[in-house]
């Protein structure tokens, strides 16, 4: 479903790559962890997948489509198939919760009848049904994050990509968050997720891959996050 | 594609943006108002030339009996015909006149009494003011350019047998003068407020998309393509600009009414002046462009161009 050929990423200035000969696939249906402080190159991988990056070197594939060499109109059809869940939620403040939910249906062009159907589906699934009309500041954090994920999930993208998603939230929440993923996991979505949290990889046990100073160090099936790098120092990059 | 949602979005940021685009659209207004007036006077410069283009001649008034110029070169009395043939052999020569005619002073006499600006009262009553004898036989004399006619005017008024010489453009060069000056200082005026209300296009539409940033981010990844998020502003643009243009357009109106057709036209009855159908072209002529292309062009071509930036997929 994902896969890098020897992919780097340098941004402009001096410094190492932000990502350095990066080889990694991952398969339909996957839940994997991608672990490592921070500078060191997750958050660059993830945004290569989406396309809001180009790789400097190497090529990188979704869906078995190489996508650094994809027609810029053929992106957002791209990304239609791709999920986003951030840390900060990124919610639309004044909108409801079903409109933030359907915000991503309606720019996407779906009919107003799919809408009706799809987003009360999907709220129910992310436990919010009863919630459909409250703002995003009436929530709790971990409620926000739900309508995150609601929000990635509405398309049924073939990639949910989650980028530090439990970053804000408390551990019981995020134990809460994590269930959520893992049943969207379970219906045959790929997800990804970046992570710091030690706690939620060694409990939710998948496969994790290690970044240091943007070079794979570690690619396990069922690993936990390890402490064998902790010495390694955090990248001059945004991570 | 939603339509509500992007009607939704229109009026949103229409709101967000109020005095922005009120801005945008009293300048537009404006600018477009005075590019109007500018292409109407350009429209009543080619009217007046078509229409007196063959006036724009200089008129050789010969002597009469009792000529009253009292001219040196009347001294002989009325002119003479070998006065006459040297005075047309005269301008037959020179290089500057295209072409010429003779007209007696009988013609002349009776086109004076048909001119509406002579009022009646000149040729009644015991002592006329104007008589067939005190008006002049004359040469009617079209130059090659209108500009050139210092040679020919000092060839001939040393000439005995000249009473004088009306220069007819003089007093046509006046009116084209204020015209071309008017439709010049229009165009100039209306140029730089044009230019200004680009600017302001570009400054309302990178405050719309600092606004709008985080909806734009959230469109971007979930795949809405660039026309889609785009597509709000560029209707903003287009209702600021056809609001501006109706304003100009009202006010165009106004103009050719109360100020041609009401005003010019009644003091100045010997001009034929811009009429309905100049108004038209006004709004939608190519060159030099109407309001109704100019001002939709003016901002949906920076919409376009910024968008472009500001909403890169």
């Amino acid at each position: 479903m994902i896969r890098f050929e020897k992919v780097t990423k340098r941004y402009a200035g001096p410094g190492r790559p932000a990502l350095d000969q990066v080889t990694l696939d991952i398969d339909k249906g996957e839940f994997v962890y991608l672990v490592g402080q921070s500078g060191s190159g997750k958050s660059t991988a993830l945004r290569l997948v989406l396309r809001e990056l180009r790789p400097t070197g190497g090529r990188v594939y979704v869906a078995g489509k190489e996508i650094n060499r994809m027609a810029g109109w053929k992106v957002p059809r791209l990304r239609r198939q791709i999920g986003t869940v951030f840390q900060d939620f990124r919610l639309l403040p004044n909108k409801t919760v079903a409109e933030n939910v359907a915000f991503a249906q309606q720019v996407i062009g779906k009919s107003q009848r799919e809408i009706s159907k799809v987003v009360p589906e999907t709220l129910e699934l992310v436990g919010l049904k009863d919630k459909a009309d409250r703002m995003p500041d009436e929530l709790s954090g971990g409620e926000q994050q739900r309508v995150a994920v609601a929000r990635a999930y509405v398309n049924r993208p073939m990639i949910l990509i989650a980028d530090e998603p439990t970053g804000n939230l408390d551990p019981q929440t995020s134990v809460g968050i994590m269930n959520l993923l893992g049943d969207i996991n379970s219906s045959g979505t790929t997800v990804v997720m970046a992570t710091h949290d030690h706690g939620i990889v060694d409990q939710f046990t998948k496969r994790v891959i290690e970044l240091v100073h943007g070079k794979v160090v570690r690619d396990e099936a069922a690993g936990s996050y390890g402490f064998q790098h902790l010495d390694s120092q955090p990248d001059e990059q945004e991570g | 594609m939603q339509l509500r949602y992007v009607f939704t979005e229109l009026r949103t940021g229409l709101r967000r943006n109020l005095s922005m685009h009120l801005a945008v659209i009293v300048t537009l207004f404006v600018s477009l108002s005075l590019a109007g007036v500018g292409i109407l006077l350009q429209r009543e410069a080619d009217i007046a030339t078509d229409q007196l283009g063959t006036q724009l001649q200089i008129r050789v008034n010969l002597c009469t009996v009792d000529d009253p110029s009292a001219s040196p070169n009347c001294a002989g009395g009325e002119v003479t015909d070998p006065q006459r043939e040297r005075i047309e052999s005269e301008i037959d020569a020179s290089d500057e006149v295209d072409s010429f005619r003779f007209e007696t002073k009988e013609e002349g006499f009776a086109k004076a009494k048909e001119d509406p600006t002579i009022p009646d009262v000149a040729f009644e009553g015991e002592n006329p003011v104007l008589t067939l004898d005190k008006w002049p036989a004359a040469y009617w004399v079209t130059l090659k350019t209108p500009d050139e006619a210092d040679g020919i005017i000092s060839a001939l008024s040393g000439l005995d047998g000249v009473s004088g010489i009306v220069d007819q453009r003089q007093t046509l060069s006046q009116i084209f003068g204020i015209m071309k000056v008017l439709k010049y200082g229009s165009w100039i005026g209306a140029g730089f407020l044009l230019f200004s209300a680009l600017l302001q296009v570009g400054n309302t539409i990178r405050l719309a998309a600092l606004a709008r940033r985080r909806e734009i981010g959230i469109m971007r990844l979930v795949g809405a393509s660039t026309l889609y998020i785009a597509l709000p502003f560029l209707l903003e643009a287009l209702v600021t600009a056809i609001v501006g243009v109706g304003l100009a357009a009202g006010a165009l109106a106004a103009f050719q009414y109360w100020g041609v057709e009401n005003g010019l036209a009644e003091h100045i009855s010997f001009l034929r002046w811009v009429g309905w159908k100049e108004y038209g072209e006004s709004l939608v002529s190519l060159f030099p462009p109407g309001i109704v292309i100019l001002g939709p062009a003016l901002t949906l071509i920076p919409t376009l161009l910024l968008t472009r930036k500001y909403v890169k997929v």
